[in-house]
């Protein structure tokens, strides 16, 4: 194993080495351990070159040990089930996971994109808005060279086969953060009876516990956080999510957190003991792509106190050539030891301007590195810790910076200079240093990201140099590193502290916690370097990275003050500063102190830019979560909806509703099947399942003035067992639903709306009755879902229901057109609607959807005699637009009044209703509004495509006036010839006239306007 | 054919083809004679909800979110809105007496028996899983038995209330829906292992 894993320690470390894991980086075969990340497996294997940087192609290397990480993005897994975009820092290992480098072609170590550097200096910030505006025209070449260019990893082109879901979930306090302060956050909140939620990245609870050396109550750092996991654990309301990232703080305290089930183990094991109780991910060992286990599962966490406590981060040092492979984050450095048992480098040199990294570099000691040297910027050098390390032999540099670093693909040695406290002086090295590491420490930001997502203010102190919170803006609290506490003993105290208050707010009484024993090291106070000058300067060294990921330096951003940017927000956007996953996290404290310095400003003055979500990437699956296929969208299902599917019609989607369509029959297509499906009902009989109609009953004292107003026809003057085709408007007069009501009882009616329409109408009513009319007694009662509408059409069908054994009379006399009556048909109870949307004789036979099915099997068998036919929607459509009877939502838009549609009989002289007002707006009564007509195409062929414009005449030069548009159109099977609907202007008075209708590809055709009535216009075939 | 041979739910076909898990922790029941009427009336009218309360046998439920059981179960769904769940066979009947007992009063009874699908929702996951696709609070503190609310089930509307501490909890939902919405329970319960069944309630 030593050889395959050279930077692999002998001892410790929270990995288990008796389960070694194989699996591939960039083609190259690995191995690493259970509990390695794939970062610190990289690190085992000596792959210090892991990605090549956003713009200029630099080799780039593994900085940080978790979210922070700038560089180690990659795609992992392949085919369909491959995740771009992911930190090596936050990957799981796991048996026969692949991995890629996001960046570098041909090969990470040969990459051709590394011309880009050579030329670094042509391509500063901004250089894309300068370099590719000439010619204009050529602008869609460049911006597909430049999308193929930027970018980290590549979205799999196949439908993800994972599965994902949404848990939503509600607790007392959700703490965000399982280190030592979010622990004891949690633990005092959970002793008090609180529902917590405790949510941690990482696979374990502990956060620097499970690196740290500190001894807390006697026990190690990571033996004493099991302990509190435990006791946790126990807690009944306790609910704890590891692997679960607290990605956005939204308003009213409602937040987000993605969890990785399954999806971090590629064949997966999920850990039972980790598992929150009850969400069992039952079959996880299908493991991912399998569909089978949830891979990932997104919180939406309502929480009535939040506790932050996501520690803090440490920063870079700005100096040249910073971002060459083996620089990294001193604390980084420290947990790839402790925790991960690989040695990042076997010289090193440790660069400070604080005493955190005096821990690392005896860290690096203890495991046999030798370190070259403690490079520290301040003049009096660091504290308790640098006394240690200089009782282990290793010499410190006091008053010194590291100018630069020598090496390209890893770094070979550091150059280091006297500190003359100027940060724009230019400076000569005076030493050098061969190493193979460069640890890094420019002191600590806290991770602000959540508390400023919640809209808390942040105030800098000037004392630890860092942006830390202040004032919360919603029901939220931080504690910890987070909070500006520097020391172990502070964050565990901070975190009893939020704690307590959080249960306290709540109105619980708290439960006495003791924060536990800790040491504390005396340190010496942090110094501000935010850049290390170098011989040249800034614009002519070497480059000074502040931002990796997005190749942002020192000389962009003076750049960008050069070219008169002054706002935080407006730099940002100029050099990329702080965008992508960074989110700031490393970049921005080193980039707004910069800006601060060249502006001559301090940091608070320039402030910082906004942290919104996510906090890390969150992928898009998760946020699908279960709405996906099938089920993202309902599909609503009429009562009869089987017979339809064993009929094998096709559907049609209105709405959610799956409609059929039509009923071919021996492979007929829709056309025959249409024409069949339309001349049946003409000359015998068909059914047609019309159950999605929307259905209302309303009744109460003052019913009829509450329809009155509504309505436009007289509803006062409806007799008890009548119907009215009625419409309603809205209040600026254009049609907004339609269909027929009936009077079933002095004080009682039905009313039925549009299949679309059936919930906004009801809304519609309610709102009226609720907030405007309170003093109508008038209760609504939505029917939609109760009667299923079996429509049974053609000049046969009163023979057919006769036929069927119907309890009362259905000759013209007693039961005419437009009327409605309770009956028994078939033995069942139905109310009996003569109504006709076909203009045929025709029967709505309304019936408890429970029974529906059975009804219309009666109808069918029973109509066999009539050869009937069972229709679907294309055909209705069609049966309608013979009569020139509208659809709402299809002949008119929202901006049809009735009077276009020639529907003036329907609006009542006599009374006022919604909407009556406005169609007394000039814009309503001019002559030249579009308006309802029919058209003929004059080739009696052309089914003219609905939403075809017309045009007066042809020949005329672009862009050609449009004077209105076809709305429905069809070939009509009992007429011979094709028919449409348009709103043309002022078309009633056009009736002969011809226009021209805009085809696409071919000459205009000539239409002739006729009446929108194009059979039985005097309307006698329904009311035989 | 007499009416109550003809009578189908409408989740035949989807029971048909529903996944059985050996080891159920989730058990979905569809209730397959239940009745269910509703009831518009102003509960400040005393006379009203006292007639209504007589002819039910067991109190009008007044206090927000919460449902009575008794020979029927009521679910509060608004200051003037009930649900009345009794037996399909029942529902006729109950419709009559009511009707006749408010016919002085201003309400409006309307038998919905063919709008409404009941599911029974129990095992030890059940709230975990309903958890998924609803927004409320189903901590058992919460949302006991006792509780109802009309709300938001994945994307369809329901009525959901606690029955018992098993847990229990009755799901009823628009009848175009319950296709969708047994078919998102049977995706959202499959982790848990998930047992469909029918079954009449007497």
């Amino acid at each position: 194993m030593a050889v395959a894993q050279p930077n692999r320690l002998q001892e410790g470390g929270r990995i288990d080495r008796s389960r070694p894991l194989a699996f591939s980086f960039n083609g190259k075969a690995c191995e690493g351990f259970a509990g390695d990340t794939l970062a610190s497996a990289l690190i085992a294997n000596g792959e210090s070159l892991v990605g090549r940087s956003f713009k200029l192609r630099r080799p780039r290397g593994i900085v940080g040990s978790g979210a922070e990480e700038p560089n180690a993005i990659m795609q992992v897994g392949e085919g369909a089930a491959a995740q771009p975009n992911l930190l090596a820092t936050q990957v799981e290992l796991h048996d026969g996971l692949v991995a890629h480098s996001t960046k570098g072609w041909p090969t990470v170590r040969f990459d051709i994109g590394a011309i880009n550097d050579v030329f670094g200096r042509m391509l500063g910030a901004g250089f894309y808005y300068k370099t590719f505006m000439y010619p204009r025209s050529w602008w869609k070449l460049y911006e597909r060279l430049i999308r193929a260019s930027a970018g980290f990893g590549r979205a799999p082109g196949e439908p993800d086969p994972d599965t994902y879901e949404h848990m939503n979930a509600h607790c007392d306090v959700l703490v965000a953060g399982g280190g030592p302060a979010g622990l004891m956050a949690a633990l005092a909140a959970a002793r008090s009876g609180a529902r917590v939620i405790l949510a941690d990245e990482q696979h374990e609870f502990g956060g620097s516990l499970l690196d740290c050396t500190d001894s807390i109550d006697g026990k190690p750092g990571a033996e004493w956080a099991t302990g509190v996991v435990a006791e946790l654990r126990n807690h009944t309301d306790c609910t704890l999510l590891p692997r679960s990232t607290v990605f956005g703080y939204h308003d009213y305290n409602f937040l987000t957190i993605a969890e990785r089930c399954s999806s971090h183990a590629g064949i997966a094991h999920a850990d039972a003991e980790d598992a929150p109780q009850g969400h069992g991910d039952g079959g996880a060992a299908a493991g991912r792509g399998s569909g089978e286990a949830v891979a990932e599962r997104l919180w939406r966490v309502r929480a009535r106190q939040v506790v932050l406590a996501q520690g803090s981060f440490e920063r870079p040092l700005v100096f040249c050539n910073n971002d060459r492979p083996g620089v990294m984050q001193a604390s980084a450095v420290s947990t790839y030891i402790k925790r991960y048992a690989v040695l990042p480098g076997r010289r090193a040199v440790v660069f400070t301007n604080n005493d955190s990294a005096y821990r690392t570099a005896i860290d690096l000691a203890t495991a046999g590195a030798e370190v070259a040297a403690i490079v520290d910027s301040r003049p009096g050098g660091g504290g308790e810790l640098a006394g240690q390390a200089r009782d282990l032999g290793i010499p410190v540099l006091e008053g010194h910076v590291m100018t630069d670093v020598a090496g390209r693909h890893r770094v070979r040695g550091a150059s280091i200079a006297r500190w003359s406290g100027d940060s724009w002086a230019s400076i000569t090295p005076s030493i050098r240093i061969d190493c193979d590491l460069v640890a890094v420490s420019g002191g600590w930001s806290p991770a602000v990201h959540l508390h400023s997502q919640a809209g808390g203010r942040l105030a800098w102190d000037d004392s630890q140099l860092g942006f830390v919170p202040a004032q919360a803006r919603q029901a939220h609290d931080s504690a910890g590193a987070g909070n500006g506490r520097r020391s172990l003993v502070e964050c565990l105290a901070d975190g009893v502290r939020a704690g307590t208050e959080a249960v306290s707010k709540l109105g619980l009484k708290p439960a006495a916690v003791e924060p536990p024993v800790v040491a504390l090291v005396g340190e010496n106070p942090i110094e501000a370097l935010w850049r290390v000058p170098a011989a040249k300067d800034a614009d002519r060294c070497p480059k000074q990275f502040i931002d990796f990921q997005n190749d942002t330096s020192v000389a962009d951003i003076r750049l960008a003050v050069r070219e008169g940017y002054r706002n935080v927000e407006h730099v940002k956007r100029y050099t990329a500063l702080g965008f992508g996953t960074d989110q700031g996290k490393l970049a921005n404290i080193n980039g707004m102190a910069v800006l601060a310095d060249i502006l001559g400003k301090s940091i608070p003055e320039v402030g910082t830019t906004t942290f919104r979500p996510a906090y890390t990437p969150v992928s898009f699956g998760v946020g699908a979560g279960e709405s996906v296929g099938p089920l993202y969208d309902p599909v609503r299902k009429t009562a009869l909806h089987e017979w339809h599917e064993a009929a094998g019609a096709p559907m049609e989607v209105v709405g959610q509703w799956h409609r059929p369509w039509y009923f071919p029959r021996d492979g007929e297509d829709l056309h025959a099947a249409v024409a069949r499906e339309c001349l049946a009902v003409r000359n015998s009989v068909g059914a047609m399942d019309a159950s999605t109609l929307g259905k209302i009953d309303a009744r109460g004292p003052d019913v009829v003035e509450f329809l009155e107003r509504i309505y436009t026809h007289n509803v006062g003057r409806m007799k008890a067992g009548r119907c009215a085709y009625g419409i309603m408007l809205g209040e600026d007069g254009m049609l907004m639903d339609d269909g027929v009501m009936a009077r079933v009882g002095e004080q009682h009616f039905y009313l039925t709306t549009t299949t679309g329409g059936a919930a906004n109408v009801l809304n519609w009513l309610e709102r009226w009755l609720q907030t405007e009319w309170p003093e109508l007694d008038v209760y609504l009662t939505s029917l939609t879902e109760h009667y299923s509408t079996i429509a049974v059409a053609g000049p046969n069908s009163r023979r057919l229901l006769e036929s069927l054994g119907c309890g009362i009379p259905l000759d013209k006399e007693s039961f005419p057109f437009m009327t409605v009556r309770p009956a028994v048909l078939a033995g069942m109870h139905v109310t009996l609607f003569r109504v006709s949307f076909s203009g045929e004789l025709a029967f709505e036979i309304n019936i408890d959807s429970n029974r529906a099915l059975a009804m219309w099997q009666r109808v069918m068998e029973a109509g066999q005699a009539f050869d009937i036919a069972p229709y679907g929607t294309e055909t209705m459509h069609v049966l309608r637009a013979e009569k020139g009877f509208i659809i709402v939502g299809q002949d008119t838009d929202g901006s049809v009044t009735p009077v276009d549609l020639g529907m003036n009989w329907l609006l009542s002289k006599e009374k006022d209703f919604l909407g009556k007002r406005s169609l007394r707006r000039p814009d309503c009564l001019r002559e030249d509004r579009k308006q309802l007509v029919g058209l003929l195409s004059s080739d009696e062929q052309t089914v003219l495509p609905e939403g075809t414009q017309l045009i007066e005449e042809t020949g005329q030069p672009t862009p050609v006036p449009m004077c209105g548009h076809v709305t429905s159109s069809y070939r009509s099977p009992c007429l011979g010839h094709p028919i449409a609907l348009a709103l043309v202007a002022g078309g009633r008075k056009r009736k002969g006239e011809t226009v021209y209708a805009a085809l696409p590809g071919r000459e205009p055709l000539p239409v002739q306007i006729v009446a929108p009535t194009f059979y039985d216009p005097k309307g006698r075939r329904q009311h035989v | 054919m007499s009416e109550s041979t003809a009578r189908r739910h409408g989740l035949e076909p989807f029971l048909a083809s529903a996944e059985s898990a050996a080891q159920a922790r989730v058990e979905i029941r569809v209730v397959s004679n239940r009745g269910f009427l509703n009831l518009r009336l102003d509960q400040g009218d005393g006379a009203a909800v006292k007639d209504t309360t007589q002819v039910l046998g067991q109190p009008l439920p007044l206090a927000s979110n919460t449902c009575t059981a008794g020979d029927h179960r009521v679910y509060w769904l608004g200051p003037d809105e009930w649900l009345i769940e009794t037996g399909a066979d029942r529902a006729a009947r109950l419709v009559s007496e009511l009707s006749e007992a408010l016919a002085r009063y201003h309400a409006a009874l309307n038998d919905v028996s063919g709008g409404h699908v009941a599911l029974c929702v129990s095992g030890i996951d059940a709230r975990t899983v309903l958890a998924k696709g609803c927004t409320l609070d189903l901590h058992p503190r919460e949302f006991g038995p006792g509780q109802c609310a009309r709300t938001g089930l994945a994307k369809a509307v329901v009525v959901l209330a606690a029955i018992d501490d098993a847990p229990t909890c009755t799901v009823i939902v628009g009848r175009s829906f319950s296709d969708y919405l047994c078919r998102w329970l049977a995706h959202a319960a499959r982790p848990h292992g998930v047992h469909f069944s029918m079954v009449r309630e007497t």
